[in-house]
C-alpha cells in the first residue's frame, strides 16, 4: 500500500476540511439562524454573536406565528404528521407491491414482462402536472379527493417505479443457484422467496426504501392540488411562514431543521445499508 | 340587562349617533370593552337580520379557498357572526400565498365543486372569467331580493369597484356598462411611497416630489446615510415587478401598455417617446440608488429590507409599508407614507392598485348561500371590524376612511397614511389593458426591464424589441 508523506497527509486533511466547511456551513448557519429573531437574523452585518431564543420552535410547536400583522394560526406540526405518515405508507405500500414485483420480473421471465416493468418505470417520466388535472377528476368522481387513501395511491407513482427497479437490480445480482438449491430441498417458491431471497437482498431493499421515502418526503406538488389544507406536508406548510406581513425567517430555519431530522435520523441510521444496496445492486458481474 | 346600552348602540347603528357618542355612553355607562364588542355584535347582527331574509339558507354548508392573509385572518376572526346571523356552515382552506394561485388554477380547471368562493386578484378575473370558472356577480348584486338593503354597493370606491368588473373583450374598458362583475372588492393596496423618517430627517431631505426628485433624493440618502440602498422596487422576472410603482409612475405620465384600436385591435405601447423617457429615468434611478441584487426583488425582500433598516424608502404597495411598521422589524415606528405623482405636470398620484377580491366559483352546488357570504364578507359591517380591530388595510368602502376611530388608528401609528390615501385616491384603479396574455406580456416586460438594468440593452432598443415581440404575440393569438 502506497504511503503518504507528512505533507501530503495535512494537505489532505485541509482540503477535506474545505469541503466539508462548504458543504456544511449553510446547515450550520440555518441550524444558527433557528434560534434567532428576525431582527438579529436581518442585521446589517450579520454576526454569530447573538442572545439564543427558542420561540421559533416555540411558536412552530404551540401554533401561533407572531408577524407584524398580529399572530397567526399555523399548522407546521400537523403538517409535519402528515409528511411522516404520507411518506411511511406511501413506502410501505411500494415495498409490499415493488419488492414481490421485482423478484418476479428478476427470477421469472414471461411474456410481455419487460414491457410491464417498463410502463411501471413510465410513471416516472411523466411531469406530475401534466397528470394532476385528470387525476384531479378521476379522484373526484372515485371519492378519492382530499384522503390520506388517494394520497398514498398517488405517492405510489414516486416509490413504486424506485423500489421495483432498483430491487430487481439487486434480485439479478443474487446467484440463482442458491436459491434452486433450497427448492431441491422441497422448499416452495414462496418460501424461497422468504427465506433466501428476501434476506440476501436486504440491503438493497433498505436502500431502495430509503430513498422512496426521500422521495415521498420532498414531494409537493401532490398534496397541493389533490388535498385539503389538513392534509398538507411540510414542503407545502413549510411556505407559510413567507407572509404578505413579511419572511419569518427565525420559523423558517426551526421549520427547516424539525422537518430535515426525520430524514437525516433515517439516512444515518440506514447509510451502511444504503451505501452497500446502492453500489451492490448498480454493478453487474 | 344592558338596555340602555343596547339603545345606545342600536341608535348607533340606525345612524343617530356617531361611533364617538356611541364610545362615550359605553364608557359612562361603565361596560368594559370585551362586553361592549359583545352587546354590539349582537346588536349588529340583530340589526342586520331585522331588513332581510338571513336565514334563509339557514344549514346549508359552504367552503372557502382562502389566501394565507391579514384580510382571511380579519374575516376568520369574525366568521362566528355570520354564522350566527345566518346558520350557514362554513369551513375553509388556507394555503401560503406562494402557492395559492396554483391551488385555485387547479380547483377551478378542473371543475372542482369543493369550493364554493375564493380570494383571487382582479388581474386574475381576466383568465377566470372568459373561461366560464367565476360567476358574473351582477345576477345577485343588482337583484334586492338577494341581496340586503344595507349593502351599499354604491359605497365601494368607484375606482377600485370598476377595476374588478370587465365585459371580456380583450382591450374593454374596465367598469363598462356591460362589465361582468367577476369578483368582490375586499381591500386593495395603493402603490405609493413609505419611507424611513429617522433616515430622512438625518439626511435632511424632504420628500420627493415627482420622478426626477425620487432619483435625487435616493441617492442622497444612499450617500449620507452610508450602508443602505435609496430607494426599494421590485425587480423579479414577473408581472409583479411590473404592477406596482413602476407601472403606477408610468400611467403618472399618461402612458399605457397597450393600444387599442378602432377596430378592437391590440398593439404594444411601451416604446413611445414618453414611455422611452420614463423608462430611461426609472433605470437610472434602479442602477443609481436600487438593491444590489434588484433582479431578484419581489415583494418580500423590497418590505424586509425597508422593516430591517436596509433602505431608506420604497415605491410599491402601501400596506406592505404599513406591515413593516410594526411586529419585531427594527424600524417600527420609523416608517411614514406619502402619495407620490412621478410626473411634475401631474395634479395628483394615479397609482395603479393590487385588489384581493372575493369570486364566487362557478362550480359552486348553491350559487345563492354564497353569495350570501359574499355579501356578509364585503359588507359594511365586517369591513368596519376588519378595519378597526384587524388589519383590514386598504379598505374599499368609502364609509369606512370616513370613521374616525380608523383615521385615528391610522394617524396614531402610521403617519401620513390617511393623507396618502386622501390624496390618491380618486386616482387609484388598474391601470393595465385587460386581455388574456395579461401576464406574458408583463413578464417579458419585465425581463426587457432586467436587461436595461443590466446594460445589456440600451432602453430605447430594448423597449422597441418588446414592442415588436409583443405585437407579433397579439397578432398569433388574434388579438392584434
Amino acid at each position: 500500500m502506497e504511503t503518504m508523506s507528512p505533507l501530503e497527509r495535512v494537505l489532505r486533511g485541509l482540503a477535506l476540511t474545505l469541503v466539508v466547511v462548504f458543504f456544511m456551513f449553510p446547515i450550520f448557519w440555518i441550524f444558527l439562524m433557528s434560534f434567532q429573531t428576525n431582527e438579529t437574523i436581518l442585521a446589517i452585518p450579520p454576526s454569530i454573536v447573538f442572545s439564543p431564543t427558542l420561540s421559533n420552535y416555540a411558536a412552530l410547536i404551540t401554533g401561533k406565528l407572531q408577524t407584524a400583522a398580529g399572530t397567526l394560526d399555523i399548522a407546521f406540526m400537523r403538517n409535519l404528521g402528515n409528511s411522516i405518515f404520507l411518506s411511511v405508507a406511501s413506502v410501505a405500500v411500494a415495498l409490499v407491491l415493488g419488492v414481490p414485483a421485482a423478484y418476479a420480473f428478476a427470477r421469472h421471465k414471461f411474456k410481455g414482462s419487460e414491457d410491464i416493468a417498463f410502463t411501471l418505470l413510465s410513471f416516472r417520466f411523466a411531469p406530475p402536472l401534466l397528470v394532476l388535472l385528470p387525476l384531479t377528476q378521476y379522484f373526484q368522481w372515485l371519492g378519492l379527493s382530499n384522503t390520506y387513501f388517494g394520497l398514498i395511491w398517488v405517492y405510489q407513482l414516486i416509490c413504486l417505479p424506485l423500489i421495483l427497479w432498483i430491487v430487481r437490480g439487486y434480485f439479478e445480482d443474487i446467484s440463482a443457484d442458491v436459491e434452486y438449491a433450497y427448492r431441491i430441498a422441497g422448499h416452495s417458491w414462496f418460501a424461497t422467496f422468504r427465506k433466501i431471497a428476501l434476506p440476501l437482498a436486504g440491503p438493497g431493499i433498505a436502500a431502495a426504501g430509503l430513498l422512496a421515502f426521500i422521495f415521498a418526503w420532498n414531494n409537493f406538488v401532490f398534496a397541493l392540488v389533490l388535498a385539503s389544507a389538513d392534509k398538507q406536508p411540510v414542503t407545502v406548510g413549510a411556505l407559510a411562514f413567507v407572509t404578505s406581513s413579511g419572511i419569518q425567517y427565525g420559523q423558517i430555519a426551526a421549520a427547516i431543521v424539525l422537518s430535515v431530522t426525520p430524514t437525516l435520523a433515517l439516512a444515518l441510521y440506514a447509510q451502511r445499508y444504503l451505501v452497500e444496496g446502492l453500489s451492490l445492486g448498480a454493478v453487474k458481474g | 340587562m344592558y338596555e340602555k346600552e343596547k339603545d345606545l348602540i342600536s341608535a348607533f347603528l340606525r345612524g343617530e349617533v356617531d361611533r364617538r357618542g356611541m364610545l362615550k355612553g359605553l364608557g359612562a355607562a361603565g361596560l368594559t370593552a370585551g362586553t361592549a364588542g359583545t352587546l354590539f355584535n349582537m346588536m349588529s347582527t340583530r340589526a342586520l337580520a331585522a331588513d332581510f331574509d338571513w336565514k334563509a339558507h339557514s344549514g346549508k354548508k359552504l367552503k372557502l379557498l382562502l389566501n394565507k392573509h391579514p384580510y382571511a385572518d380579519a374575516m376568520i376572526a369574525n366568521l362566528q357572526a355570520f354564522k350566527d346571523l345566518t346558520g350557514i356552515e362554513v369551513t375553509y382552506d388556507v394555503f401560503p400565498e406562494d402557492v395559492y394561485f396554483d391551488k385555485v388554477t387547479a380547483a377551478l380547471s378542473s371543475g372542482s365543486a369543493e369550493y364554493d368562493a375564493f380570494m383571487t386578484g382582479a388581474y386574475m378575473t381576466w383568465t377566470y372569467g372568459p373561461a366560464g370558472w367565476i360567476a358574473d356577480l351582477n345576477e345577485w348584486i343588482k337583484d334586492p331580493t338577494k341581496t340586503n338593503p344595507n349593502y351599499n354597493w354604491d359605497d365601494f370606491l368607484a375606482g377600485v369597484k370598476n377595476s374588478c368588473a370587465w365585459n371580456g373583450q380583450p382591450g374593454g374598458a374596465l367598469g363598462s356598462e356591460d362589465a361582468k362583475q367577476w369578483c368582490i372588492p375586499w381591500a386593495f393596496e395603493q402603490n405609493n411611497i413609505t419611507y424611513n423618517r429617522e433616515m430622512f430627517d438625518k439626511a435632511g431631505v424632504e420628500l420627493p416630489k415627482n420622478l426626477d426628485d425620487m432619483i435625487a433624493v435616493a441617492a442622497k440618502l444612499q450617500k449620507d446615510i452610508g450602508g443602505i440602498y435609496g430607494i426599494g422596487v421590485r425587480g423579479s422576472r414577473s408581472w409583479a415587478t411590473i404592477h406596482p410603482g413602476f407601472l403606477s409612475g408610468y400611467a403618472n405620465f399618461n402612458q399605457k401598455d397597450l393600444n387599442v384600436g378602432a377596430d378592437g385591435k391590440l398593439s404594444a405601447a411601451m416604446n413611445t417617446d414618453g414611455s422611452k423617457a420614463y423608462h430611461a429615468k426609472f433605470v437610472q434611478m434602479i442602477q443609481e440608488s436600487g438593491p444590489k441584487d434588484w433582479s431578484t426583488y419581489t415583494w418580500y425582500q423590497v418590505g424586509t429590507d425597508l422593516g430591517a433598516g436596509a433602505s431608506a424608502m420604497i415605491f410599491d404597495a402601501d400596506c406592505l409599508g404599513y406591515f413593516m411598521n410594526g411586529g419585531d422589524n427594527k424600524m417600527a415606528g420609523k416608517l411614514g407614507y406619502a402619495a407620490f405623482a412621478a410626473n411634475p405636470e401631474a395634479t395628483a398620484s394615479t397609482p395603479n392598485i393590487w385588489i384581493w377580491s372575493l369570486a364566487m366559483s362557478n362550480f359552486s352546488k348553491d350559487k345563492d348561500a354564497t353569495w350570501y357570504f359574499l355579501q356578509w364578507a364585503s359588507g359594511p359591517e365586517h369591513a368596519l371590524f376588519g378595519a378597526t380591530k384587524m388589519d383590514f388595510v386598504d379598505p374599499v368602502r368609502q364609509s369606512i376612511w370616513k370613521d374616525e376611530i380608523f383615521r385615528e388608528k391610522l394617524n396614531g401609528k402610521y403617519p401620513g397614511y390617511v393623507e396618502m390615501f386622501d390624496a390618491s385616491a380618486a386616482g387609484a384603479s388598474i391601470k393595465f389593458t385587460p386581455q388574456p396574455l395579461f401576464f406574458d406580456v408583463t413578464t417579458e416586460w419585465a425581463a426587457t426591464l432586467q436587461k436595461m438594468v443590466a446594460k445589456q440593452v440600451p432602453v430605447d432598443e430594448g423597449l422597441d424589441q418588446l414592442a415588436e415581440s409583443i405585437n407579433r404575440q397579439l397578432q398569433e393569438a388574434g388579438l392584434g
